[in-house]
């Protein structure tokens, strides 16, 4: 059975820069850290391992206060951005090194898959290599908590990718809090359960990944999250089942609601959106239609990325499969109907 | 690389050298000034000659006297100045900046300066050398003098070297070291010593070499018992310049060793 590890108040001020009083609460799950550079991520870990000390607050593993605790004392693991591997010892000495008397050093390098580099100097290891004994270092000690920093962040694409979907695994069989700090979206809704999205020092929404990509509660947090479409709207009338928002020339039938005149900012997530030919009405009758022209288009690999105008202040962004940006050679100047189902539309209030 | 090999060569002369060539022209000449003095040393006696003169009781006495004050005040230097080069550091702030620089004050201090401050803390007319010599533990004119002179001059080198071979490991390292449940001295043991120990090791050798070139400080502190460098002094001033070669032989073959050994397992701070 895990430890709860509870941040309350934990407050720290710099030159610059305030970081809290910040309130956080992590049970048995892995908690995505996502924030841009300087946001205070690494404040949050830092204070949390006992490398920073902060100037208020209480920092509590199972009910044990750790602030005032030595790094040591903590039983606190902590992955570095680099992985921190001692140079001058080889991959085992450096798991050796950490393990606990009786510990599983062995087992976890067959488990993190590094048994072949063992006698090799971390200057010899890839990154993805390193961050493997790194992870296998720090749960030699086996730790009530563990903490990584941007661990996949200085790996190339395919084998992040491949690192990021094994950590799944590996954090699933875990039973400690894991924090886990990241600027990218993807891996911070990949690996968390819940995600917290910290500004300027402060946690701006703590959620699971699809609240915080669905339902971000400010601007900040859907333009983070890769929300695109942000698009001032008001609100012409409140319905039984949700309102009905005025953006531009569009009409949006919304499931959410907000208090009737009242100014909003209309979230619809481009991979929530689907488009259509003009006259082939096929899609969600329940959905919103708008008519609009393709005005550019970028091939992203995995999507492809429309700007259609709709006559809103701003293209609409919407995500298309290869398949159907194909089928329906969706190329500049196309005209189409773009479908916005009453769900997918998230408001936040004006000032969030 | 292409675009500033192309603009190397446009900067050659009228005689078809590039500027690395005239610098090496330029500098040459100071190498010569440091090789031929040295050259002439070797060859102004003959080898034999300085051989049987290298068992004479005043030779073998001052080699005695410098390698084992030397060797004395190069582990003085090392034990206290290893805690204030890691301490320097790891320290930031005016009272770090301030021991740095009173840590650096013997390196710029004229030598005979040095002596005379020491004499007055330890010297005859001196409460602290009043005390000691009564005790039968003269701090002038003995063994203890030549390593109080020798390790006031020679320990800074361990101080400033020592320092940046600290600095030079990451604390990440430590706080990695740390995080996995091990204590500061066990860290220090584990990690920072073995990863500074190049650097910190150049530093020694250089306190070494220093201390047992040491003239200055020792001339006031301790005319006897005389160090190699004083029996040179002693011996060209009452025998003559022929008289002074071995000790001086000696002194350049120390000073070669050490050369040598910053090259190999300690790092050469100014490489």
């Amino acid at each position: 059975m895990g430890l709860t590890l509870e941040l309350s108040r934990v407050h720290k001020a710099y030159d610059q820069f305030d970081f809290g009083p910040l309130d956080l609460r992590v049970d048995d799950e892995v908690l995505a850290v996502l924030g841009p550079s300087g946001s205070g991520k690494t404040t949050l870990l830092s204070a949390i391992a006992g490398i920073t000390a902060p100037d208020a607050g209480s920092i509590r593993l199972g009910g044990r206060e750790l602030v005032g605790l030595p790094l040591e004392d903590r039983r606190v693991g902590m992955v570095f951005q680099e992985g921190a591997l001692f140079p001058h010892m080889t991959a085992r000495e450096n798991i050796e090194y950490a393990a606990t008397e009786g510990g599983r050093a062995g087992e976890l390098a067959t488990l993190l898959e590094v048994d072949d580099v063992l006698d090799r100097t971390p200057s010899t290891l890839s990154g993805g290599e390193r961050q493997r004994v790194a992870l296998a270092r720090t749960l030699a000690t086996e730790p009530d908590v563990l903490l990584l920093d941007e661990p996949l962040s200085s790996l190339d694409a395919p084998i992040r990718t491949r690192l990021r979907d094994e950590l799944h695994g590996l954090f699933d069989s875990l039973d400690i809090p894991v924090l886990y700090v990241t600027h990218d979206q993807r891996t911070a809704t990949a690996l968390g359960d819940r995600i917290a999205i910290v500004r300027d020092g402060d946690l701006e929404q703590v959620g699971t990944p699809s609240a915080v990509l669905t339902r971000p509660n400010s601007r900040f947090v859907a333009a983070f999250t890769g929300n695109e479409n942000l698009l001032e709207g008001t609100v012409a009338e409140e319905t039984p089942d949700g309102a009905r928002v005025r953006v531009g020339d569009c009409d949006f039938r919304t499931a959410a609601s907000a208090p009737a005149a009242s100014t909003v900012t209309v979230c619809l997530h481009p991979s929530r959106i689907a488009v259509e030919p003009p006259n082939d009405a096929t899609g969600d009758r329940a959905a919103n239609a708008v008519s609009g022209t393709v005005c550019r288009w970028l091939n992203e690999g995995s999507a492809y990325r429309l700007d259609v105008d709709v006559g809103t202040a701003q293209p609409l962004a919407v995500n298309v499969r290869p398949t159907t940006f194909e089928r329906l050679s969706l190329e500049t100047g196309a005209e189409v109907r773009v479908l916005v189902p009453r769900e997918s539309i998230h408001l936040i209030p004006d000032g969030a | 690389m292409t675009a500033e090999t192309h603009s190397d060569r446009s900067e050659r002369n009228a005689f078809g050298l590039d500027w690395l060539d005239v610098s090496l022209l330029g500098g040459g000449v100071l190498l010569l000034y440091y090789v031929v003095p040295l050259v002439s040393l070797f060859l102004s006696v003959p080898v034999g000659d300085v051989l049987s003169r290298m068992s004479d009781p005043t030779v073998v006495d001052s080699a005695t006297t410098s390698l084992l004050s030397a060797s004395v005040s190069t582990v003085l230097a090392a034990l206290f100045g290893l805690p204030l080069a890691y301490w320097l550091a790891r320290t930031d702030g005016p009272v770090a900046k301030v021991a740095l620089a009173v840590a650096v004050l013997p390196l710029v201090l004229p030598p005979t300066v040095g002596g005379i401050v020491l004499l007055t803390v330890f010297g005859p007319g001196s409460p602290l050398g009043e005390v000691a010599a009564a005790a039968g533990l003269p701090l002038t004119r003995s063994l203890a003098g030549v390593v109080l002179a020798q390790t006031f001059v020679a320990s800074p080198f361990v101080v400033v070297t020592a320092k940046a071979a600290f600095e030079s490991v990451d604390r990440t390292l430590e706080h990695a070291s740390r995080s996995l449940g091990k204590s500061r001295l066990t860290t220090a043991r584990n990690v920072t010593l073995p990863l500074a120990g190049p650097g910190i090791l150049a530093g020694v050798t250089l306190a070494f070499a220093r201390a047992i070139g040491e003239f200055g400080a020792t001339m006031m502190m301790a005319y006897y018992p005389r160090t190699m460098p004083v029996q040179i002094w002693v011996s060209f001033v009452e025998l003559g310049l022929d008289n002074a070669y071995p000790v001086a032989i000696l002194l350049v073959l120390i000073a070669a060793t050490t050369l040598v050994c910053l090259n190999t397992v300690a790092s050469n701070p100014w490489d």
